[in-house]
């Protein structure tokens, strides 16, 4: 019995615990599905929904308006067009009294259009169809569409659930597009390409873009998202190669000196970042790499302390006699190293280029130091830049555009989850 | 020395080329500049200029650098013994053979994989004092406990129950309230150390709790005197990551206040260091502090390790 | 296996490489057009209108000559561009600073002193109504030539005046008629007896006043509105921030007047209502701005306010007139002067033909046109006869007569104004806030910025001779 009990506290808590610590990325999500109204709206709703009335004996999508709980009724004043919802007792003989900005009283003609039996118990409320929603937030909204509502009980709305996708497409557009040229095609996409031929290339290349192409390349989020791929390209080689070369050379060649490099290694661990952020700068700097992606790459192909660390323990467990055979059949030590140790240490490597992946993806500080053009920033600035620029009103956008930050990660996870927790394990418990 | 031995140095060299190069050009090089312009006033633009220890002089006499340094010591001070223990806690629950452990495993993992930008946006949402779900979701749960209060008190006094109605925070504008705020999202991640946890105490030997439970301890006893030794290792190796870790804090709070929040309440040591190596230019000053972290951390891991020495147990010693 | 791992190493290396260059290697930039004209790169800061108003000056120089083609690119957040950039060794040619940024940017060598080319060219203070060319100057050198002008002044909604039973032609001319005013123009919600009633403040009664149980409906003025001036409301007290010398002087009597008077607000009105009633306020560039949406019934703002008038709230009826001072008498026709300014970055690859650009822009009749498409006054001593008649700003000579004014001061030049604002706006806050008494709050601010200060001119005093002697060449 006594048992059963504290393992039943042993569930309510793991529940409750997951539940608080997935609640953040639910809201995130279900804020970047939601039209910005339900954003802003108290008490919150967890699922976007969309509302439906009888307008006319149509089925409408509609927005709330106010929500009228006495009797009202509609009228149009007859001079302006305008559509106002007053209290039955302001409209005498077809004229409605009111007073003007002024405050003087004023009786103004109208015609009742709707008389509304609301009341305490059973509210109205006035809807607008969204695409007229729409149309008056983008501007375009007339005298007749400013007109365009009505009012229903409350309790006919029909409300449905109801995930605006487009939200992602929108807050992908949000983050900027730029005017795109042959020039910015030669410039930012086609570097590789020897000077001479570039411009050429770049214009005939342009020419046979389709327009949605070139759409797709006008965008912010696409520059963004190609410098933050060739980055994780990139440092992932670059750290994977050179650490293993170097782990190669501490864990199995037996040269002098080589445990006292290995304690250096160890002790350049300790030192905070802060440190040498100035000097590699001005290094960087000085070098004329400001501005360009090069100061985010290039270290990752000179091997980490922390990554040769792990990869020489690892390759320490590989038995010795296995390269002593090699060496006797008379295989050089490169042939060793890349034809019987990398091949064993694949679970190793694939742990250290997956957390270089995911530091690269994550990495906010270098990208903020580095980066002056804001073609060339990667999605965590251009997202943090963003951000700056709006102040936050747009949360939906900005949900969607942190969502599609975090979901590649996600993803990554659940395809390589062992790999994940083994190395984490790894660097936790030999650390 | 031999010819043979000449050859393995050579390709023993070869081979640690990478680490070499980069040891001289990202580490070496860096350290002995940091330090040569922890003693000038360098702007990038202009040579440096020597002016002896002035830079250190300054940090004694700098209230925002104290702040920071206050702020900084605030946030390591709670975030990370909280840390440490919700996330053992956490490990030991998930140690009992529960069902759908790998499932649970990876809700307390997940959040930890939000990069630090997506994070900073998130949270600036559950905190936002209008809309934000934090307050609605505190206001429902006090609102919740009022009503039962009520229907606990009706069977005491027929005098209806006066349930105070609070006021809850604006987390990110009341200068009180934004480091508890960025705690709170630190706790967020601590799924990493979760799993590290979990793993080391998948290494402790069944038998000795199994001998426990013959003598009867209680599952406190069990925790305080077989768990948390048998895995101190770990814990120490947590701490000392955590120090590090948490003096260096950057990202978050810096995306989230644009900089250092009201009353620089968010003003963090690497921000402030940040701030004057590339808004003020401050290249020298940057170093300087730079380097007085570093010896902070290691004072701290001296201490740490000091502290703990007694207390942490390695197997096969 | 072994082969086959091997193959997919190569093709991944081949592959990294191969992105490398691509994103690695940035294409060497041309700095020549195809007909063989330099380009100078301009980054200037205007978008929408203002940047179409500088854009046809940049086409109608590329059309005059043939041997340099100027190109305009809009960058946002320009300050800290240029600097990063300059400091990254790859600054555009010309940029389009702020006048306050100059002392900044001169101190740390990011810009380049013009006094050479200007004597060439024969330009001089003469040339210019004196507080633009004294904003473009730092320690004796001139860095940066005016291209748009701009003062502050009091703008008033004339609506709001005639129901508040004011003369909505005359304009309060001190301080304390202003504060009197503002009481009269504010309206508050209150509830009398379960009934919700809108009331002038001034029809409220004393307890009602001393309760300050009520919403804000409209207000005459809010101190903290548009809250970029701030720290300089002492100039409308006869203060100083900086002594010219080696002293911060925020704590001085005048500015902790000044701030008196602005906590003053929050204590009359209630800081909660102010608050929620600021709560409301949409962007400044939108037409829920308080000013334009008539919520608020005067407000400090610079010449470019008529642009937003005419775009968000154009059947607005509203004067502008010099903002008034505590001693009128003492010290009349306080503005705040500032102005945008070009300058060349160092390590610019074509100064000459970015200063030939800087020139043009700088002779009377581009320069007329420049301001009136960007809805300004000319800042050159010399202004053509018809150029307030063209000019659609009905206002406009408050503007330039401000500018020529001996009260029209500016931020003071020193290096550390960005974090001087930022400390003064943590002290405004605090004693807002009630935190802190305003003498505290500014004697912290003092001390810190003087702290700051004390360190630029013990760098300064080491490194004088030698700038000095870089500059002079």
């Amino acid at each position: 019995m006594k048992q059963f009990f504290s393992r039943l506290a042993i569930y309510i808590l793991l529940i409750t615990g997951s539940a608080i610590f997935l609640v953040p990325l639910f809201w995130m999500m279900s804020t970047a599905l939601k039209p910005i109204d339900q954003t802003m709206a108290m008490p919150p709703t967890w699922i976007p929904f969309r509302l439906y009335a009888q307008l006319d004996g149509e089925r409408v999508s509609v927005k709330t308006g106010e929500t009228l709980s006495a009797p009202a009724v509609v009228v149009v004043i007859k001079e302006t067009g305008q559509k106002r919802i007053v209290a039955p007792d302001q409209v005498v003989k077809g004229r409605l009294v009111t007073r003007d900005k002024s405050g003087e009283q004023i009786k103004l003609p109208v015609t009742v259009v709707k008389e509304i039996p609301a009341s305490k118990q059973e509210p109205w409320i006035r809807v607008t169809p969204e695409e007229v929603m729409a149309a008056i937030q983008a501007g375009k909204g007339d005298t007749s569409l400013v007109s365009n509502w009505d009012v229903v009980p409350q309790n006919s709305l029909v409300r449905e659930r109801a995930l605006r996708w487009d939200n992602f497409g929108k807050a992908i557009k949000a983050l900027g597009v730029y005017e795109f040229t042959p020039r910015e095609l030669a410039n930012n996409w086609l570097g590789i390409v020897p000077g001479a031929w570039r411009d050429n290339l770049a214009s005939s290349l342009y020419e046979k873009m389709s327009p949605k192409l070139k759409r797709i390349f006008s965008l912010n989020f696409t520059a963004y998202l190609k410098n933050t791929l060739i980055l994780c390209v990139l440092t992932v080689l670059g750290t994977v190669l050179s650490s293993a070369l170097a782990a190669y050379g501490f864990a199995r060649i037996p040269w002098r000196g080589r445990n006292k490099a290995f304690v250096i290694a160890l002790a350049t661990m300790m030192i905070p970042f802060p440190v040498i952020m100035v000097p590699v700068y001005c290094l960087f700097r000085w070098a004329g790499w400001i501005g360009t992606l090069r100061p985010l790459w290039v270290g990752s192909f000179c091997a980490g302390a922390f990554n040769v660390f792990l990869l020489r323990q690892f390759f320490m467990t590989i038995p010795k006699d296995l390269s002593d055979a090699a060496r006797i059949d008379g295989c050089s030590e490169w042939r060793i190293f890349w034809q019987i140790i990398l091949p064993l240490s694949k679970p190793a490597l694939m742990v250290v280029g997956l957390f270089q992946f995911m530091g690269t993806w994550n990495d906010f500080l270098g990208p903020l130091i580095y980066l002056t053009n804001q073609k060339d920033f990667t999605l965590a600035l251009g997202l943090q830049f963003y951000q700056s620029q709006q102040g936050g009103t747009e949360w939906h956008y900005l949900m969607a555009a942190s969502t599609l930050v975090v979901l590649p990660i996600i993803v990554l996870f659940f395809f390589t989850q062992k790999t994940f927790i083994e190395g984490i394990s790894m660097t936790g418990i030999k650390g | 020395m031999t010819r043979g031995e000449f050859r393995t140095l050579m390709t023993g060299l070869a081979f640690t080329s990478p680490w070499i190069l980069g040891f001289l050009i990202f580490t070496l090089y860096p350290v002995a500049a940091s330090i040569y312009y922890s003693f000038c006033d360098y702007d990038v633009l202009s040579r440096p200029v020597w002016i002896g220890t002035l830079n250190y002089h300054d940090m004694l006499t700098d209230a925002v650098f104290w702040k920071s340094l206050k702020n900084t010591f605030y946030y390591a001070l709670v975030s990370l013994p909280l840390g440490l223990i919700l996330s053992l806690l956490v490990a030991v629950l998930l140690n009992n053979s529960v069902v759908g452990r790998p499932a649970f495993r990876t809700f307390f993992f997940l959040p930890s994989l939000v990069p630090a930008v997506a994070l900073a946006m998130l949270w600036l949402w559950i905190f936002n004092g209008e809309f934000g779900i934090l307050n609605y979701a505190m206001n429902w749960a006090w609102t919740k406990i009022g009503v039962f209060a009520a229907w606990v008190s009706a069977f005491f006094s027929d005098a209806p129950l006066h349930w105070p109605k609070p006021h809850f925070p604006n987390w990110l504008a009341e200068e009180q309230w934004v480091m508890p705020a960025i705690i709170m999202t630190s706790l967020w991640g601590i799924g990493g150390t979760v799993v590290i946890y979990l793993a080391a105490l998948q290494d402790v030997p069944r038998e000795l709790y199994e001998s426990a439970d013959i003598d009867g301890a209680s599952t406190w006893t069990k925790l305080r005197h077989i768990t948390v030794p048998m895995i101190s290792p770990v814990i120490y190796f947590n701490l000392i990551m955590g120090i590090i870790g948490a003096l260096q804090v950057f990202s978050g709070p810096f995306i989230m206040f644009g900089g250092s929040g009201p009353n620089r309440s968010a003003l963090f040591y690497a921000i402030y260091i940040y701030q004057n190596a590339f808004e003020y230019n401050q290249m020298g000053y940057a170093c300087a502090m730079a380097w007085v972290l570093f010896l902070i951390i290691l004072a701290l891991t001296w201490l740490a390790t000091r502290a703990t020495r007694k207390h942490v147990y390695y197997a096969g010693e | 296996m072994k082969i086959r791992l091997f193959l997919v190493f190569v093709c991944l290396s081949a592959a990294g490489i191969g992105i490398a260059f691509v994103g690695g290697c940035a294409p060497t930039k041309s700095d020549k057009t195809a007909d063989g004209r330099t380009i100078v790169t301009y980054w200037e800061k205007w978008t929408g209108f203002e940047g179409d108003a500088m854009q046809a000056i940049v086409d109608d120089f590329n059309k005059s000559q043939d041997r340099i083609f100027v190109e305009r690119l809009p960058v946002s957040s320009i300050d800290r561009k240029i600097m990063l950039a300059t400091a990254g060794g790859d600054p555009p040619d010309i940029a389009g600073l702020w006048s306050w940024a100059i002392a900044n940017y001169a101190e740390k060598g990011a810009i380049t002193p013009l006094n050479k080319m200007l004597a060439e060219a024969g330009i001089s203070k003469t040339n210019y109504i004196p507080v633009f060319w004294d904003l473009c100057s730092y320690r004796g050198f001139t860095w940066a030539l005016p291209s748009t002008p701009a003062t502050m002044a009091l703008h008033w909604n004339k609506k709001m005046f005639r129901e508040a039973g004011l003369d909505p032609d005359v304009p309060p001319k001190s301080l304390d008629e202003l504060d009197a005013m503002a009481e009269k123009l504010t309206v508050v919600q209150i509830d009398r007896k379960g009934k919700k009633a809108r009331v002038r403040y001034t029809d409220l009664t004393p307890e009602e006043k001393e309760a300050r149980d009520f919403s804000i409906v409209q207000l005459g003025i809010s101190p903290a509105e548009p809250g970029w001036y701030n720290q300089m409301w002492g100039y409308w007290f006869g203060g100083r921030l900086w002594d010219s010398d080696r002293k911060i002087t925020a704590n001085s009597p005048e500015n902790a007047a000044a701030l008196d008077w602005f906590v003053s607000y929050p204590r009359k009105y209630g800081l909660r209502n102010m608050q929620t009633f600021g709560a409301t306020f949409g962007n400044f560039s939108s037409p829920q701005n308080p000013f334009l949406a008539g919520r608020i019934a005067m407000v400090i703002q610079g010449v470019w306010m008529y642009n937003f008038i005419s775009k968000y709230s154009p059947g607005m009826e509203w004067g502008a007139a010099p903002f008034p001072s505590k001693d009128p008498a003492k010290t009349p026709n306080v503005t705040i002067a500032e102005c945008d300014v070009m300058a060349i970055p160092k390590g610019a690859r074509h100064p000459k033909e970015a200063f030939e650009f800087i020139r043009y822009v700088n002779s009377q009749a581009p320069m007329e046109k420049l301001c009136i498409g960007q809805r300004k006054f000319s800042p050159l001593a010399i202004c053509s006869p018809d150029f307030v008649q063209k000019h659609p700003n009905p206002f406009i000579e408050v503007f330039s007569d401000l500018a020529r004014s001996e009260n029209a001061l500016y931020v003071p030049q020193i290096s550390i104004w960005n974090e001087y604002v930022e400390e003064m706006n943590v002290a405004y806050d605090r004693a807002n806030i009630g935190a802190k008494t305003p003498r505290d709050a500014l004697t912290i601010a003092e001390e810190r910025v003087q702290w700051k200060f004390d360190r630029i001119m013990r760098r300064w005093d080491k490194v004088k001779e030698e700038r000095i002697k870089e500059w002079s060449q």
